[in-house]
């Protein structure tokens, strides 16, 4: 596997070969979304939806630990503030769609730069801890607070009527999810990113040459937290029902690890990662049910413990052979002019 | 209010002894060993299968359950840490959650995700301190906490000891005085396996235990408790522990029925952490960074 892997990454694919390969690969991935969209009816616009929200999830976490550099295992409370807080934009003050989101993605922000006041002035990953326990915290504290979230019944978030059906609100999905994706890129190619770069290899060196350690790991983690609360806000309306159960604590380790599999700072593989595990509970029952063969030991908990299963073995295998996840895997097609060897 | 600080004191116990496993870890690898809780959730599982499940003599579960402890530590070290050597804090930190949640979804796929009862060391009634009846297992558990937060102390002072803090400081210049990083790594890991099982073992008898016990409940608040005692120190991962113990007791008392704030021990142990954080981040113990 190593030297497949090896080989692959060699190939240099230059020129003009390799802006045909791009654009095929392009077209191919926006038709493998274009056709369950247009003809796979509404179960498949609902899944489109909830793979684009995990792909904004993915993107992110990737904003995080892939450009910081840092870990948040509490990202399943920054999503599901945002949820809440569009859910009671829209249900008690009945407020429009952008209006829901907006809220979302600053409650978002602000609990990020809360948290991330505290616990990034300390050096090394102090953060994992804070969020850990401050995930656990909003799972019991603030999802439990009554007024905020309807208590056990969960809160309602109906969806205004120009998405109303699921193709619609795909569509609007996607479209956030290709805005984020714009600003992930433009946040990489700029300043921002040679900053988060130098802040990542070596606190120390960068902080010598000028940056602001600390405040551009509060920055990135911020807009780790807008980008989170931004998904949950989709999420909200996406599901119409927001209950602290969607945000448990192995969610977040789940969506740290998808991303690694897919790779840190590779976008394409964060989105590839990101939709399969978004899908994989949904189509895992179905498929396994479907087996002709029923393994005795399959009942509704394996379910529930299969994703998590499947996502630590990805992990160990990708830290293992290709450190740099699926993004490594996709180099030889999607970086012309060969690849930048593979940084862990 | 006397029982609540009674009760943290000895639910403050295993916090401690995760605690002394982490710290170990830290001191010599310099990363947060999020595997730790795991360690004493398949020795207790193990454990549970030997004497309840097999109907084998107690000794022969401990015995079983701290030597799977030691071989997963083991392996760990082998497949997951060795491996990793060369790569940033960050991998290996998701590295370390993956190897958490793999142990918590293979007990699950083993056994039932059911609730089960670990019989204890001691059979016998509640002993009444300040109002809160304290099982025999508990005083147990917080004897074993103060004789190995003190062994472990010592074994820093020892030439094998020195060696581990070596490696940690300059692996290079260890390898040169004869220190092997193989062995030390091996070391290390073993010993925070036997830490973490000894802490599984003795804990999952005080209440009811399910798969990922150790992960879900106890890892964020003996982790609270490593950052308070200093992150290095194993005194102050003793006195973490207790601490932490108390604030989630009182932080129920107090928060939880006097106020009826929902999830108040989590909360406690939030807060906790933040004002560490903000006010002295080098811990009570530690040496300021």
């Amino acid at each position: 596997m190593t030297t497949a892997t090896l080989v692959l990454t060699r190939v240099r694919i230059r020129g003009r070969l390799g802006l045909v390969l791009r654009v095929v690969l392009v077209l191919a991935a926006l038709a493998l979304v274009a056709y369950p969209l247009f003809y796979g009816g509404d179960v498949w616009a609902q899944r489109i939806s909830r793979a684009a929200i995990y792909a904004v999830i993915g993107l992110s976490i990737n904003t995080l630990t892939g450009h910081a550099g840092q870990i948040s295992l509490g990202h399943q409370a920054f999503v599901g503030i945002g949820a809440f807080s569009a859910a009671f934009m829209a249900s008690q003050l009945a407020a429009p769609l952008g209006f829901g989101l907006a809220a979302a993605a600053l409650a978002g922000t602000v609990t990020a730069l809360l948290v991330g006041m505290v616990a990034l002035r300390v050096t090394g990953l102090y953060l994992t801890l804070v969020t850990l326990a401050f995930g656990l915290t909003a799972e019991t504290t603030i999802f439990n607070w009554r007024e905020f979230t309807g208590g056990g019944a969960g809160a309602f978030a109906p969806r205004p009527a120009l998405v109303e059906t699921d193709f619609a609100y795909a569509v609007l999905c996607l479209g956030v999810l290709a805005l984020v994706l714009y600003v992930d890129w433009r946040l990489v190619s700029t300043k921002t990113g040679r900053a988060l770069a130098a802040v990542r290899n070596n606190e120390d060196i960068a902080a010598t040459l000028g940056v602001n350690v600390t405040g551009y790991k509060l920055g990135a983690f911020c807009f780790s937290g807008l980008v989170a609360g931004l998904a949950g806000g989709l999420f909200a309306y996406w599901n119409q029902v927001v209950q602290a159960l969607d945000f448990e604590f192995q969610v977040a380790l789940v969506w740290v690890l998808m991303t690694v599999v897919g790779g840190l700072r590779s976008r394409l593989g964060v989105i590839i990662a990101s939709s399969f595990f978004a899908l994989l509970p949904l189509t895992l029952p179905n498929f396994l049910s479907g087996l002709p063969w029923q393994p005795p030991f399959l009942n509704e908990a394996v379910y529930h413990v299969l994703p998590p299963f499947i996502v630590v073995v990805m992990l160990l295998l990708v830290l293992r052979f290709f450190p740099g996840g699926i993004g490594q895997l996709l180099a030889p097609v999607t970086r012309r002019g060969g690849p930048k060897g593979a940084k862990r | 209010m006397g029982a609540f600080f009674a009760l943290g004191l000895f639910q403050g116990a295993v916090y401690g002894l995760l605690a002394v496993g982490i710290v170990l870890v830290y001191k010599a690898k310099r990363v947060f060993n999020f595997a730790q809780g795991e360690f004493g959730g398949v020795a207790a599982f193990c454990a549970f299968g030997l004497t309840v499940a097999l109907g084998l003599p107690y000794w022969v579960g401990v015995v079983g359950g701290l030597a799977a402890a030691v071989a997963m530590g083991l392996v760990v070290e082998r497949v997951v840490v060795r491996p990793l050597e060369s790569s940033s804090r960050t991998i290996m930190l998701v590295a370390l959650v993956g190897v958490a949640l793999f142990a918590v979804a293979v007990t699950v796929l083993a056994a039932e995700p059911v609730p089960r009862v670990m019989p204890p060391i001691v059979e016998g009634g509640t002993v009444d301190i300040l109002g809160a009846g304290i099982l025999p297992q508990q005083l147990i558990l917080l004897a074993v906490l103060a004789v190995l937060a003190a062994a472990m102390a010592w074994f820093f002072k020892t030439d094998l000891g020195l060696a581990v803090l070596a490696s940690s400081q300059d692996l290079r210049a260890a390898q040169v005085v004869g220190i092997s990083p193989t062995a030390v790594s091996r070391l290390v890991w073993g010993l925070a396996a036997l830490l973490g099982g000894i802490a599984g073992l003795l804990y999952a008898p005080v209440g009811i235990f399910t798969p990922g016990f150790m992960t879900f409940t106890m890892l964020v608040p003996a982790f609270a408790a490593a950052v308070l005692g200093g992150m290095t120190s194993l005194p102050g991962a003793f006195i973490g522990g207790l601490a932490i113990g108390v604030v989630q007791n009182l932080g129920i008392y107090l928060l939880g029925q006097q106020l009826a704030v929902p999830g108040a021990a989590e909360l406690g142990v939030f807060a906790l952490l933040m004002l560490v954080l903000l006010i002295r981040p080098q811990g009570l113990f530690g040496k300021a960074v």
